[in-house]
């Protein structure tokens, strides 16, 4: 069984991970899935795989030993406009989930997820479905509640610039904090339930931060980049 | 006692100071040498005179002199100047009336000093000697006075003239005015502050003193002898109500028995009314001037005692001015009966209505001073209240703190306590095990309950706005992720978009202990159910009382017993596992209710309206 993309090719990931065990574990089920994966445990071994060829997927851990994986993802989202990008997070905390999403990630993996689920996962991002967790989707949410409400104190955490989303996008995001499936949220919304992962791409895309300057500046307001 | 050596210096000031007000005539001109014929007899006298007291107006004594007039020497117009008389006058020179006071009211009252002079024509002066009549007019009781004559150049009399009329009338309306004016002032004081009648018996003394001056007093042959009775009766009453001012001033009760002080008054009022002239006014003499005396004399001792009881400027000034009061009115008496040398001006009036004044203006003043006193009270009130306002805040701030650092202490004791009950035992656990050298399935079960409880704790502390759906929403995904590998699936119905009511006081570890008892209920239904399907309900129903969530989690496993009456190490620990979702409910203020079949198991858990505070249940 192998996954292939729509050229028929086997579909490459490269999967960055410094922790050896993690990596395996991924590794071994992707790989199982069909997946073409190389693997990278610093952002050095990272940017040499990248020079042989652009990968459809990139998987990377956000603390690496030569750096963050956060300047990893804006080199790619640069280079690669096409390559899709996740996150691999432990908890799955916001923080540095939101952070990878305002460069450009479009989803995020837990470590300890299912062999199954990691599959899955994947599978979907290629096929344009970027998931959104309930806990990130609150996050996103409690956001915009809170630039509505006083711009007075700042919330803490990563900035995120929430004014771009509709009320449309923001009643989604509410519905997936809530634990709504994407069909319930479809019904009380009056969508259709096939416009929804578009919808949730659009998000991404609005929170990512675009313009270089713009992304420095994200950058050291986060604390990611130190002058 | 140096009170009284004053009031004695104030006594010989106020002497002096009348004999040198004494306004000095232009004694040139003085004609002073006259044949008096009264009642038919006619004898030389010398003026000032004073003549026998009478009730009758006809056949007046008739003063009749002579003066030298030179016609080269009068560059200016000639004048008669009469100083002083009482109480009507009638001059004539050579025969022709230049000048009758009765037409004027105020010139003939005698407690007035007012002055007369008249142009004499040229046409009626002959070169050389000229004969002057002056016709005395008097009525009772008081006697008559004709003060000295002057005749001569207009020029030279005018200016003495002109003085005097300065100085007992002018001063005297001015005083009248002033005294008008307080009045109305005191009299609105007095509207506005009823339970203040000094202001009131002030405002009436005022009132009358200043209808005494302005009405014009009637001339006796028009006997309008009612308004004569008002006008008499208000000496006595003015000076009574001035020592009632005096007693209510100095914050005494006025004694019912003072009423008496009144009396006077109303006799000559009542006996004004009903009898005519004479009697109004020898009562008046008999009964009212000594009656203004006895109630100035009071006053004198009212304010001496409140200046020895109190102290302070105000019955220090009013006593003053009460003393020289005294002694204008002695002065006044002694002139009256001749007891001493004198032109016979009286000057008690005028000195009256100075200290009436003089009683005005320190009321006002002393209103004014309370005034200032109520603005700088409320300033100090709200510079109190601001003050306190502040001190106030600043405990409430202080309180605030600590009640949060409070909070912040209690949050992380519960989650430090759940860290070591869940997460500790759980890594222990793995520990043993993996010393035990267990391999695979136990010790990977192990450890994602830690990292599921972990996630837990992580996640319950992020700010949910008391949204509990919120902590659902993450825990659904958790649960489904948990259910896939053992093929079960989770059914998630919400009964309304919105879920479950908002709690606005749910804290982190209610939503702990709720995603625990789910938890738990999942738990049990995979493990010891055996279940195919989960279906979570989620629904808001209201009582009456309120909306309240509730929340079941329902399977179709084959049940178990709830006894617990531990037939299988299985059956225990599903037993432990019961204890302990009802041990969190009841935390939390939460109703569980369990429910078990052969057909399923179905755990409805009912939230409260509102989140208790406090760990009432304990543990």
């Amino acid at each position: 069984m192998s996954e292939q993309g729509e050229t028929g090719e086997a579909i490459t990931i490269l999967l960055v991970e410094d922790d050896a065990p993690t990596c395996w574990r991924l590794q071994d089920a992707l790989v199982k899935a069909g997946y073409e994966v190389r693997s990278a445990g610093t952002l050095a071994e990272a940017r040499s795989a990248l020079a042989e060829a652009a990968p459809r997927v990139l998987l990377t851990d956000l603390r690496l030993p030569d750096g963050h994986g956060v300047e990893l993802i804006r080199e790619i989202r640069q280079r690669f406009p096409d390559t899709e990008i996740m996150v691999i997070s432990a908890l799955g905390d916001e923080e540095s989930v939101i952070s990878a999403i305002t460069v450009g990630a479009t989803g995020y993996l837990l470590k300890d997820a299912f062999p199954t689920d990691i599959a899955t996962t994947v599978r979907d991002l290629v096929a344009g479905h970027s998931p959104i967790s309930a806990s990130i989707a609150r996050f996103i949410v409690r956001r915009t509640q809170g630039a509505a409400q006083s711009s007075a104190e700042p919330s803490p955490g990563p900035v995120l610039n929430t004014a771009k989303l509709t009320p449309r996008e923001i009643d989604i995001l509410w519905g997936i904090a809530k634990g709504f499936s994407y069909a319930e949220i479809a019904s009380h919304l009056g969508l259709s339930r096939q416009t929804v992962p578009g919808h949730i791409k659009n998000i991404y895309r609005k929170l990512e931060v675009h313009t270089r300057s713009e992304a420095v500046f994200e950058a050291v307001q986060q604390g990611l980049i130190k002058l | 006692m140096p009170y009284l050596l004053l009031q004695a210096l104030i006594v010989i000031a106020t002497i002096l100071g009348l004999r040198l007000l004494q306004p000095s005539d232009p004694d040139d001109f003085a004609v002073s040498g006259f044949s008096l014929r009264e009642d038919g007899i006619t004898r030389p006298v010398t003026l000032p005179h004073f003549t026998s007291s009478r009730y009758s107006l006809a056949d007046p004594p008739l003063y009749t002199g002579a003066f030298t007039f030179r016609r080269d020497q009068a560059a200016s117009g000639w004048s008669v100047f009469l100083p002083r008389f009482s109480n009507a006058v009638e001059v004539a020179v050579n025969g022709v009336v230049v000048l009758d006071s009765r037409r004027d009211a105020n010139a003939n009252r005698p407690d007035r000093n007012t002055p007369q002079i008249a142009l004499i024509p040229a046409s009626l002066l002959r070169d050389g000697s000229n004969e002057i009549t002056v016709r005395l007019f008097v009525w009772g009781p008081l006697r008559g006075f004709l003060d000295t004559v002057y005749v001569g150049p207009d020029t030279a009399l005018r200016p003495a003239f002109e003085t005097r009329t300065l100085l007992f009338v002018t001063l005297q309306v001015v005083f009248s005015a002033w005294q008008s004016i307080l009045a109305v002032i005191l009299a609105i004081m007095w509207l506005m502050r009823r339970h203040e009648p000094v202001y009131g018996v002030l405002a009436v003394a005022m009132v009358l003193g200043v209808m005494q001056a302005f009405v014009p007093a009637p001339v006796p042959p028009v006997t309008t002898s009612r308004l004569a009775a008002v006008l008499l009766a208000s000496a006595p009453t003015e000076s009574a109500l001035i020592v009632m001012f005096g007693v209510l001033f100095f914050g005494w009760r006025w004694p019912r028995y003072g009423t008496l002080l009144f009396a006077p008054g109303l006799v000559i009022f009542v006996v004004g009314l009903i009898a005519g002239p004479p009697l109004p006014r020898v009562l008046f003499l008999t009964l009212g001037v000594p009656m203004v005396g006895i109630c100035l004399f009071l006053m004198a001792c009212v304010t001496a005692t409140a200046v020895v009881r109190r102290q302070d400027a105000a019955s220090f000034t009013i006593g003053c001015a009460v003393t020289i009061v005294l002694t204008c009115w002695v002065h006044d008496m002694l002139s009256v009966f001749e007891i001493v040398t004198n032109e016979r001006i009286f000057v008690s009036r005028l000195s009256y209505s100075a200290m009436l004044v003089a009683i005005g203006a320190g009321l006002t003043w002393r209103f004014a001073r309370a005034l200032n006193q109520v603005d700088s009270f409320a300033g100090q009130l709200v510079t109190r209240v601001r003050e306190a306002e502040e001190r106030l805040k600043a405990s409430f701030a202080r309180e605030e703190e600590r009640a949060r650092a409070a909070a912040l202490a209690n949050e992380r004791t519960r989650l430090m306590r759940d860290l070591h009950d869940g997460l500790g035992g759980q890594l222990v656990s793995i520990v043993a095990l993996s010393e035990r050298g267990h391999e695979g399935a136990t010790i990977t079960d192990a450890a994602r309950a830690a990292l599921k409880d972990l996630r837990l704790v992580i996640d319950s502390m992020d700010d949910i706005g008391g949204d509990l759906m919120l902590a659902l929403g993450s825990w659904r995904e958790r649960a489904t992720a948990q259910l896939r590998p053992h093929d079960i699936a989770l059914d998630w119905r919400v009964a309304t978009p919105q879920g479950l009511p908002l709690h606005p006081e749910l804290r982190p570890w209610h939503v702990i202990q709720i995603v625990r008892i789910l938890d738990e209920a999942v738990t049990n239904a995979v493990k010891h159910a055996q279940a195919r399907n989960i279906e979570v309900t989620i629904e808001t129903l209201d009582g009456g009382q309120g909306p309240y969530g509730v929340i079941s989690v329902t399977d179709n496993g084959r049940g178990f017993a709830l006894s617990g009456n531990g037939e299988t190490a299985g059956a225990s620990q599903t037993a432990r596992g019961l204890r302990n979702m009802r041990s969190r409910a009841a935390r939390c203020g939460a109703v569980l209710d369990l429910g078990s079949n052969a057909s399923g198991t179905r755990v409805r858990l009912q939230l409260p309206q509102v989140f208790p505070d406090s760990d009432a249940a304990g543990g």
